[in-house]
């Protein structure tokens, strides 16, 4: 394979193929540059030029002043954080112990459980929402004027909705491990849950990593479970608040490419710093499932 | 896996218990109970059930004569089909592009994976500026090119194809990770073994490639399948109202419209029944008629 | 921190009810006012009494219970009626120590439904600011009658004339209203004029109306900026209203009485036919009522039908804001050109469940009377209309030349209308408002859609 692809670097083919490439590239990372640069711009501007660059005349930061100054920017983030990392911990966790369990022990049932871990996974959020909803109303964590329970009434549905994803990949990499390792600290005395957090969570720490990720993005991005439980501005996490902003400046395309800025900004960073995890949690993840 | 360790089966509760408390309240009564709500009549999100519908069954009537229905259910099978071959098609072909260069390779996944950590409400704003009617990028594109007239990309005749487009730009990438990883572990040496032996190129990707792939592109499918299911933010975003002229409608966002707008709450359920159902038996479909065919 | 300090007022509050609800009847509570509230009292009596009033004094504390009140209005977003709003209730907040959770939100299908589940759920906010129409009907029952609260506090609203006010489905009057709304006929003066066409008037026909409107379009002009996806309410009032007259525009007919109905579907026909002529803008079925405002604001279409809310916006948005100016929507038939959509059509609510909690019920009285004087209204009302029986002093300079334009034009009305769609649920609104662009396209007739809405709305009521 080496040698013929060396053979074949500077071949017709060669160029066609990264000519494709690179066209894809550009269609991925082009829309985000665009609107990166049209935030700096005026309404006006970016209906009549959008593609020149915001410089000279163009530039302006009214529309990040007017998105800092108006909307609650920080808030949202905060709730978003509180609303992710509490998903994210919770799922770990619980979908670890569960993931360790279904793969270690032999019992009755464990093939149902595991059929029910699969079949969750089936189930698209619109199946369960609203009979989630009506059941927080009756616990009173919905619909109510507290902020903390709003956001946990955001972050219970999913974490349900992240749990079989997580088990299933979880239980990929766990099953890969050597049992030896954990006999040999059952020997030196550890008890299961030692076994769990002392053995098993270390070695397969970057399987938990790209789990947490991806319960973080989808937690953050999921506006269909904000619609439902969180109703105040106050209570709105970042995508909710996109989402307002969107029905009621939606003409204001300058204000728009900032408030779409500001909510990918992080996202995109925190993606550079960890792709490695990310793409390599995909991979496990979407094959064993 | 015999090991002593796991003999005393005590502590598998403690294992075993929180997960499945969590799925069972969250994902397995609230199904069975949406079940039950779709043959009730339910006419407002906090409103208790006054009582069946009459007859029982009639939400699922209604879901076969109701043309708006109808029209969400093929744009999802639309949906569904872009997916297929939109997404894992050139997934498919960008992985195995990928697998054949030396440079750059990481360089590439990372930038095709991007559009998915980004929030679907996000990019459904930055699709609206570039089909924005007057004017956004493309129809600026179109003038600079010499077009006299704007084009109304959310106009009837365009409008599904408007929606489906981001919406399978999104999660190529999605795939094609996928399909990456699933090259990485197809040995070298078989290649080599089949050039040696005269292969040309297109027989190594249809004899080689596609039969060791094929566990790989079932998952694909599947996800895909599951996935079209799923959309709900872009188009939301991008066409309140099934706009134009209920012709975007999905089944997610008609769901949520009969729930939220129409306050027919029952209905909104049983859409939201057919949804899973349409999702077993599609990718059920799917994988039988892909495991029959023999390569 | 927050949270403790919150903790310790309901612990408070608590406390305090249960005392209170030892003995709470309507008659303690009664007596219980002049005692806990001279400051509600002495408001009131300004209120009441001398309407041109001074500013609320500041820096007077009451001696009300410090309480958190809920509150829900749809005073958000960009409306400049928001900032009034903000601003009126922190002066409130300040006077009396209590706080305001405030949950306003711009009214949408959303946030109407989540108004609704709140009130089935027993969420409901102490104090809300919302339609009384039908939007209300469903929770009627969970809400106070002015008259009731009037028994145990005559002070109440006693600075409105509520016969000018529409009473909700049951006869009773619930809210106490602010400001009042007109609807009319936006209109690009500049456009008009570079085609040689006159500006609508009070004596502009519909007829000569859709002439105007078919010359701009031979002269590439896109004559009405108007989404017939998503905001179609405005040109279904008046193209309905042609057909009807001020007495019975806000009437909901039979939908088995074809001669009752037969006025909405030959409205919802007109609007048809201005379809079919072209006359709003290429891309009407397919952009939403933000995009055709922005439209009409950039100069690129001649006439617009909106409400006085939209009057600061355009005015502000606008290029060359002298280019802009309000009239009346032609009219044809019993409707005069001169009559227009306007009146009361929201106002100030407690709900029956802030009303028996003796401390929340003071403060919620207190709120909406601080909010209700002949002052605030005054700022709020601005440029469209109040129900106030001292008719309130508009300080001019406040307003756009646009804002004035509309306010000359609404009080120069000969007959005021209300909307028709504010006796219609939202969700029975679907058939019409949902479909119009299947019935401009010819996939179901206007007859159809409109007997599917009025048996929708037949239907709620008998529920």
């Amino acid at each position: 394979m080496e040698k013929v692809k060396t053979k074949r670097r500077f071949s017709p083919w060669m160029v066609l193929v990264y000519a494709l490439l690179s066209a894809w590239a550009v269609t991925t990372l082009y829309p985000l540059l665009w609107v990166l640069m049209n935030s700096f711009k005026l309404r006006g501007r970016i209906v009549s030029n959008s593609f020149s660059l915001p410089v000279g005349d163009l530039f302006t930061l009214d529309n990040y002043t007017k998105a800092f100054s108006k909307l609650n920017v920080w808030g949202a983030y905060r709730n978003s954080l509180v609303i992710s990392i509490s998903v994210v911990v919770v799922v770990i966790l619980l979908a670890g112990l569960c993931a360790y369990a279904l793969v270690r022990y032999q019992f009755k049932g464990k093939a149902f459980l595991q059929s029910l871990v699969i079949a969750a996974m089936m189930f698209p959020v619109f199946s369960t929402i609203i009979p989630v909803f009506r059941m927080m109303l009756s616990w009173k964590i919905v619909n109510t004027d507290s902020l903390w329970l709003s956001l946990l009434s955001t972050a219970l549905p999913q974490i349900a909705g992240n749990l079989s994803f997580a088990i299933v990949v979880l239980s990929g990499y766990i099953r890969s491990l050597p049992i030896d390792l954990e006999e040999a600290a059952y020997l030196e005395g550890c008890s299961v849950f030692q076994i769990f957090f002392k053995v098993v969570v270390p070695l397969t720490k970057p399987s938990f990593a790209t789990v947490g990720i991806f319960c973080f993005l989808w937690s953050y991005n999921d506006l269909f479970t904000q619609m439902f439980t969180l109703r105040n501005s106050d209570q709105w996490a970042i995508t909710r608040l996109l989402n307002e902003i969107s029905s009621q400046e939606g003409t204001d395309y300058g204000l728009l490419a900032a408030a779409v800025t500001i909510v990918i900004v992080p996202v995109i960073i925190i993606y550079f710093c960890l792709q490695k995890y990310i793409i390599k949690g995909m991979t496990a993840g979407a094959i064993k499932g | 896996m015999g090991s002593m360790i796991y003999k005393n089966k005590k502590p598998l509760l403690i294992f075993l218990i929180p997960a499945f408390a969590f799925m069972v309240v969250f994902l397995y009564y609230p199904f069975f109970l949406n079940i039950w709500n779709s043959f009730h009549v339910i006419k407002g999100l906090g409103q208790s059930a006054k009582g069946w519908n009459d007859p029982w069954y009639s939400n699922y009537l209604k879901i076969f004569t109701d043309p708006k229905m109808r029209t969400a259910m093929v744009n999802t099978l639309w949906m569904m089909l872009a997916t297929l071959i939109g997404q894992v098609g050139i997934a498919l072909l960008l992985a195995m592009m990928v697998d054949n260069i030396k440079r750059g390779a990481k360089l590439f996944r990372v930038l095709y994976f991007l559009p998915i950590v980004i929030s679907a409400t996000a990019l459904a704003l930055l699709f609206n500026l570039i089909f924005l009617y007057d004017t956004g990028m493309l129809n600026q594109i179109r003038m600079a090119f010499g077009a006299n007239e704007l084009l109304d990309f959310k106009k009837g005749s365009l409008a599904v194809l408007t929606m489906i487009i981001p919406v399978t730009w999104q999660y190529v990438g999605f795939y094609f990770i996928i399909l990456v990883t699933g090259l990485n572990n197809i040995s070298p040496d078989i290649y080599e073994a089949a050039s040696i032996d005269g292969a040309t190129k297109l027989q190594r990707v249809r004899f080689i490639t596609l039969p060791l792939l094929h566990n790989v592109i079932c998952t694909c499918i599947t996800l895909a399948i599951t996935g079209a299911l799923k959309v709900f933010d872009l188009p939301y975003t991008m066409f309140p109202n099934g706009m134009p002229n209920n012709k975007t409608w999905l089944t997610g966002t008609y769901m949520y419209y009969q729930t939220i707008s129409t306050k027919d709450v029952d209905y909104g359920s049983a859409i939201a029944l057919v949804i899973v159902v349409l999702g077993v038996v599609l990718s059920q479909i799917a994988n039988h008629a892909l495991k029959e065919k023999d390569y | 921190m927050k949270r403790k300090g919150l903790a310790l007022t309901m612990a408070m509050a608590m406390g305090v009810s249960m005392l209170a609800g030892c003995g709470s009847t309507p008659a303690d509570a009664t007596t219980a006012a002049p005692a806990t509230s001279p400051k509600t009292e002495a408001a009131t009596t300004k209120a009441g009494n001398d309407s041109t009033t001074e500013a609320p004094t500041e820096g007077q504390t009451s001696a009300l219970t410090p309480v958190k009140l809920s509150v829900f209005s749809t005073y958000a977003g960009n409306d400049a009626n928001a900032r009034l709003f903000q601003d009126a209730y922190k002066a409130w907040e300040k006077k009396t120590g209590s706080t305001v959770y405030d949950s306003s939100a711009i009214s949408d299908e959303t946030v109407k439904a989540r108004v609704t589940a709140d009130f089935e759920s027993g969420a409901e906010p102490d104090v809300l600011m919302y339609f009384t129409g039908a939007d209300a009907d469903s929770f009627l029952d969970k809400l106070v009658p002015v008259s009731e609260i009037q028994k145990a506090y005559p002070e109440y609203a006693s600075n409105m004339d509520m016969t000018k006010v529409p009473a909700s489905s049951d006869g009773n009057h619930y809210g106490v209203p602010v400001n009042g709304y007109w609807e009319g006929l936006f209109v690009n003066t500049k456009l008009l004029k570079d085609a040689g066409v006159d500006v609508p008037d009070e004596n502009t026909t519909w007829e000569e109306f859709i002439k105007d409107c078919e010359t701009l379009k031979e002269k590439g002009i896109t004559p009405i900026s108007a989404s017939l996806a998503t905001e179609i309410h405005y040109w279904f009032e008046f193209c309905i209203f042609n057909h009807r007259d001020v007495q019975t525009q806000n009437v909901i007919p039979s939908p088995d009485n074809k001669d009752d109905y037969l006025p909405l579907v030959e409205g919802i026909t007109d609007m048809k036919e201005m379809y079919e002529k072209g006359l709003f803008p290429e891309n009407t079925l397919s952009m939403d009522g933000k995009e055709a405002k922005q439209l009409f604001i950039d100069g690129k279409a001649a006439f617009y039908c909106d409400g006085n809310w939209a009057a600061q916006s355009i005015f502000e948005g606008a290029e060359n804001p002298e280019d802009f100016t309000v009239t009346y929507v032609p009219g044809e038939g019993n409707r005069k050109s001169t009559d227009i959509i306007a009146g009361m059509s929201s106002g100030y609510m407690i709900t029956r469940k802030a009303w028996e909690d003796p401390e929340i019920r003071e403060a919620a009285v207190d709120f909406v009377m601080s909010m209700t004087t002949d002052d605030v209204v005054a700022k709020f009302a601005g440029v469209s209309t109040d129900a106030l029986k001292t008719p309130a002093k508009i300080d001019k300079s406040q307003y756009n030349a646009l804002q004035l334009s509309g306010k000359d034009m609404a009080s120069k009305a000969t007959g005021l209308a209300l909307a028709l769609q504010d006796g219609i649920p939202t969700e029975a609104r679907v058939p019409v408002f949902d479909n119009m662009a299947a019935i401009v396209s010819g996939e179901v007739t206007p007859e159809e859609a409109v007997v599917e809405m009025l048996t929708l709305v037949a239907e709620s009521k008998t529920e």
